[in-house]
């Protein structure tokens, strides 16, 4: 898929005595990408971070850096940087001796003006031009995270590796840096390889995010990709969140899948090129986003009828839960709708009958063995 | 007035605090009917003790001390815990001039007369025109070396600064070490040494320092020196060392000799704590000990000599005599006998030096 | 004074006064009677109240002292030295070499446990390692090195620094391993990400951020050793008194409790300033970790 992937993964796995903590996986970084690694704890993304760091060492594969093999190398001897969790800023250090302390270490023989200009820009470059001289403990975390930032780039590294590194500020700050990170990207040009748990900040930041769940990558794709052609359930509903409802397929003909609810109802389907054909009778799983249900305009197809359970106003959309009719008693689905639409039809009130409408298009398909 | 109170305060707790301090020495003080001794190892067994006790009522209480110095230590920090002490006659005219102790009424100790009079009549027991202690038991302090290491037997107290014995020397970690080089160095007037006498016995002591192992401060301590093979001579007090190494049964023998420098005699004495509230008790055991069970208990206990020959005449066997040196005056006399040196904090200066010495 | 306060202080007053008293009655008195016998005047057969400073001219004057004074802070200066060798690998193999959490509990506490034998049984062993029939000697003839045993084990200063050094080894393990415990591994792994190889990030890394436990670890070793007085004792030989062993003659055989008294005064001056230097070293060597 990538030409001339920096960062290869072939084949590598890991585990902790009995717990498997990455399967057998391949996975390529391009030039300049920003990737992220993207699942909940113990998915096995941290552990394929470190592994590209050279924290741990792989018991399989090969790992190959910007065409080298680095699979058996030490992380010292590998073309990375990497911004640390919790920063792990040497409290013994000022700022400035944080960030030159890459390039001070004799082995790395950078001679002191040179040494100096570019902490100097590293600094200017992450806005802390005045903060050199103080001591780490006196910043505060978006400072000290910004000089976790330029301790990371001043050596110039093919990649850059940040292990949830806005995971420990507070939410306002995070966006502000989600802005910085993005911004430095460009500027630098070089490939980000990110671990995060929140899939927002995947989605706002990444060209491709790699979504991982049990040791295992579930699917790789762009943001919009993910969000709209998910391959499994569980990533419907980790990026995004989406109703999934058993129903039956009931046959397809070339331009749409038809659906039968249990109570009756049937859904039409619009397909893509490469859809999978299901056999005449199979349970599937419909997924359907909560913001692509709408309130019925009155026509008949792919209406969905329900008692409005609990309504939670969410200032530009009500966000309600619906028990759907027949034989889905134990199953409620949600949809936001936006305020202008809820106003025009009414009280949106629990108790109250209320019937939605989906696009053939915004319908998602799964096997049901595909299971969440 | 706030702060004038909070000072009276202070003082009080002060004041408190001092006399809490002054108590706590006397924690333990003697009293009638219990009698503490403040004595050697092997002075005051359940051999014979409870013989006294049974006869006279008196309950007896024995602490130990490792050296002659510890009665002027123990007795100077005050509190009047003890009424009987044994030191050796060196340090008899100590515990006289520290006012530690009170002359002996010898009317009131039974058997007094019948103590070798070389040792009652002792310049130093007799001081001031009057007596100050009774004599208990007596030994001596000679040689001792490992015969197989030898190729000639020593005869001299030179073998102890032979430098062809270095590292295999001992020597006992007593003041007494500067009445030993003096008597090496042919001086006679070992307990009076003049000032360049005795910056010629430090002198020699130091020249000896690199041929010394370890000075020992203990019976117990030479004879593991002697048993572990670390050293092959030393000085050492008759009858204990010999017989405890030799009881080991190593695969060696070591072996008692009298140098023909003569051996050192000691002699240990009982005398009256000041002050002491068991004056009666304090007697009555005195007279025990002069007494055949107390001679015949304690030179039993203890492998040493009796003071008191006509105390012994009828609890020991002609064998036992001939072997304590009983009735044998001639022994008595051919001992070099200790005596406090007339200018004590001298010599425990020059004693001092020698050992810091680098 | 308003209830409120007044009451508080009693509170305080209630809560420390019993440390405050033992500590006044064990500890400060004690104290100041040392220092005031240490005016005092040696009179044969005792010694008499006095305010004079003869003592301390003495202690300064006679040779005989100043060599044991120094004879003594080279031997704890060792003692340390040698205690630091050992102990900090020892520490620094548990935290960062030992993975299993219960392995390493059960290597410290190996370390540690030593401490509840007693002191003078311990010291002791070493006598029977050192000496002539010992330990050492029997090994090093078994495998054919010497044919005569070797007396220079035992009996001179290097057997009592080697003593010494096991003894007071946990003392500096002790704090090693609790401020290498507390040196987060990303640290670590940071001054490896930043191309710095594993010897240099411990000289520019870890040992900077140990160096409390160093200190901590050196004072305690340093004070305990120097005013040692059984080693000596038991497995020194005739060069080996130190200060602890002067000030027992002094208040034992010589009788001279103001000279000792002095000396017991230096030797609490001595070892405040060894305190004051080193907690001012920890001062400046403390960083915020975490």
């Amino acid at each position: 898929m990538i030409s001339r992937p920096i960062v290869a993964l072939s084949g590598v796995a890991k585990s902790y005595s009995s717990f498997i903590a990455l399967d057998t996986t391949d996975l390529s970084l391009g030039e300049g990408e920003f990737v992220t690694l993207l699942g909940p704890s113990g998915c096995g993304k941290t552990t394929t971070l470190r592994l590209i760091g050279g924290f741990e060492l792989a018991d399989r594969g090969r790992i190959e850096i910007a065409g080298e093999d680095v699979t058996a190398k030490p992380p010292y001897r590998r073309p990375v940087n990497t911004v640390f969790q919790e920063y792990a800023l040497f409290p013994h250090m000022t700022v400035a001796e944080n960030i030159g302390y890459g390039l001070s270490v004799k082995a790395n023989n950078v001679p002191a003006a040179e040494r100096r200009r570019r902490v100097t820009e590293a600094l200017a470059m992450v806005g802390l031009e005045e903060m050199g001289m103080r001591r780490t403990a006196e910043l505060s975390g978006g400072q000290r995270q910004r000089v976790a930032m330029a301790r990371a780039i001043v050596r110039r590294p093919r990649v850059l590796l940040l292990d949830e590194p806005l995971s420990a500020l507070d939410v306002k700050l995070r966006e502000g840096m989600q802005m910085e990170l993005k911004r430095l990207h460009r500027e630098l040009g070089i490939t980000f390889l990110m671990v995060t748990h929140d899939q927002q900040e995947a989605l706002a930041l990444s060209d491709r995010i790699v979504v991982m769940n049990r040791g295992r990558i579930v699917q790789i794709g762009s943001p919009a990709e993910l969000y709209d052609a998910p391959t499994t359930p569980y990533v419907a509903d980790f990026i995004g969140t989406s109703n999934l409802v058993p129903v039956r397929s009931v046959g397809s003909d070339g331009q749409f899948d038809h659906l039968l609810m249990a109570d009756g109802t049937r859904l039409r389907r619009r397909r893509r090129p490469g859809d999978r054909v299901f056999p005449n009778g199979q349970s599937v799983l419909a997924g359907i986003r909560p913001e692509r249900l709408l309130t019925s305009d009155g026509g008949e197809v792919n209406r969905l009828a329900g008692r409005i359970v609990e309504a939670l106003f969410q200032g530009d959309r009500v966000r309600i839960e619906i028990a759907l009719a027949g034989g889905y008693e134990r199953r409620s689905i949600f949809a936001n709708v936006t305020r202008t639409a809820s106003t025009a039809s009414g009280a949106i009130e629990p108790g109250t009958e209320i019937s939605l409408q989906v696009d053939p298009f915004d319908i998602m398909l799964f096997a049901a063995e595909d299971g969440q | 007035m706030t702060k004038r109170l909070r000072v009276t305060t202070l003082a009080r707790l002060g004041t408190c605090a001092l006399a809490l301090l002054a108590m706590l020495p006397q924690a333990a003080p003697a009293s009638a009917g219990e009698l503490n001794i403040l004595t050697w190892e092997g002075y005051a067994t359940p051999d014979f003790i409870p013989k006294f006790e049974e006869s006279s009522g008196c309950k007896v209480t024995a602490s130990y001390v490792g050296s002659n110095d510890d009665f002027a230590a123990k007795l100077a920090a005050g509190g009047g815990v003890y009424d009987i002490i044994t030191p050796s006659l060196d340090t008899v005219p100590m515990m006289r001039l520290g006012g530690f102790v009170e002359p002996i009424n010898i009317s009131k100790v039974e058997g007094f007369d019948g103590i070798y009079s070389e040792f009652s009549k002792h310049v130093d027991v007799t001081a001031e025109g009057k007596t100050w202690a009774v004599p208990l038991v007596w030994g001596s302090i000679s040689l001792i070396y490992r015969p197989d290491k030898f190729a000639t037997k020593p005869d001299s107290i030179a073998v102890l600064f032979d430098p062809a014995n270095k590292g295999k020397i001992s020597m006992w970690d007593d003041k007494s070490a500067l009445y030993w080089t003096a008597r090496y160095l042919g001086y006679d007037n070992i307990y009076d040494l003049t000032d360049e006498q005795l910056d010629a016995v430090k002198a020699k002591l130091i020249e000896q320092k690199p041929l010394i192992r370890k000075y020992w401060a203990s019976a117990g301590e030479l004879t593991e020196l002697m048993a572990n093979q670390e050293v092959y001579v030393s000085n050492a007090w008759n009858g204990l060392t010999s017989k405890d190494v030799n009881a080991l049964k190593k695969g060696f023998e070591v072996v008692e000799f009298t140098p023909k420098e003569k051996a050192e005699g000691w002699m240990d004495s009982m005398m009256l704590v000041k002050g002491t509230p068991n004056e009666d008790c304090a007697y009555k055991f005195m007279s025990f000990m002069e007494s055949p069970d107390g001679q015949c208990g304690l030179a039993k206990s203890t492998g040493y000599f009796p003071a008191n020959p006509v105390a012994v005449a009828s609890c020991m066997d002609e064998e036992m005599k001939k072997e304590r040196q009983v009735g044998n005056i001639d022994f008595v006399k051919s001992l070099v006998m200790w005596q406090q040196p007339k200018r004590l904090d001298k010599y425990l200066e020059v004693w001092n030096a020698v050992k810091v010495a680098p | 004074m308003s209830v409120q306060r007044r009451q508080r202080f009693g509170a305080f007053a209630a809560l420390f006064s019993v440390p405050f008293l033992w500590a006044l009655v064990f500890m400060i008195v004690p104290y100041l009677v040392m220092i005031s016998v240490s005016f005092w005047t040696r009179q044969f057969p005792l010694f008499v109240p006095d305010f004079q400073f003869g003592n301390f001219v003495q202690i300064f004057s006679d040779p005989q002292y100043t060599t044991v004074i120094l004879r003594t802070l080279k031997i704890a200066a060792l003692v340390t030295l040698g205690a630091l060798a050992l102990g900090y690998p020892l520490a620094y193999f548990l935290v960062f070499t030992v993975r299993s959490e219960g392995l390493r509990n059960l290597l410290y506490m190996s370390v540690i446990v030593p401490l509840w034998v007693s002191y003078l049984l311990r010291a002791y062993t070493w006598k029977i390692i050192l000496g002539t029939d010992g330990a050492v000697n029997s090994l090093l003839r078994m495998v054919g090195l010497i044919d005569e045993p070797l007396t220079v084990f035992l009996y001179n200063q290097t057997s009592m620094v080697i003593t010494l050094v096991y003894i007071f080894v946990p003392f500096m393990v002790m704090p090693l391993f609790a401020v290498l415990s507390n040196i987060p591994k990303a640290l670590i792994e940071a001054s490896e990400d930043l191309g710095v190889g594993p010897f240099m990030t411990f000289w520019k890394v870890v040992f900077p951020l140990s160096l409390g436990g160093v200190v901590a670890g050196a004072t305690m070793t340093f004070c305990l050793s120097f005013g040692d007085f059984v080693a000596p004792v038991l497995v020194g030989g005739p060069d080996g008194t130190m200060v602890a062993n002067l000030l027992q003659s002094q208040f034992g055989a010589a009788l001279n409790w103001p000279l000792g008294s002095a000396l017991a005064t230096l030797v609490l001056v001595l070892v405040l300033a060894v305190l004051q230097v080193s907690s001012r070293m920890d001062r400046a060597g403390r960083v915020g970790l975490g």
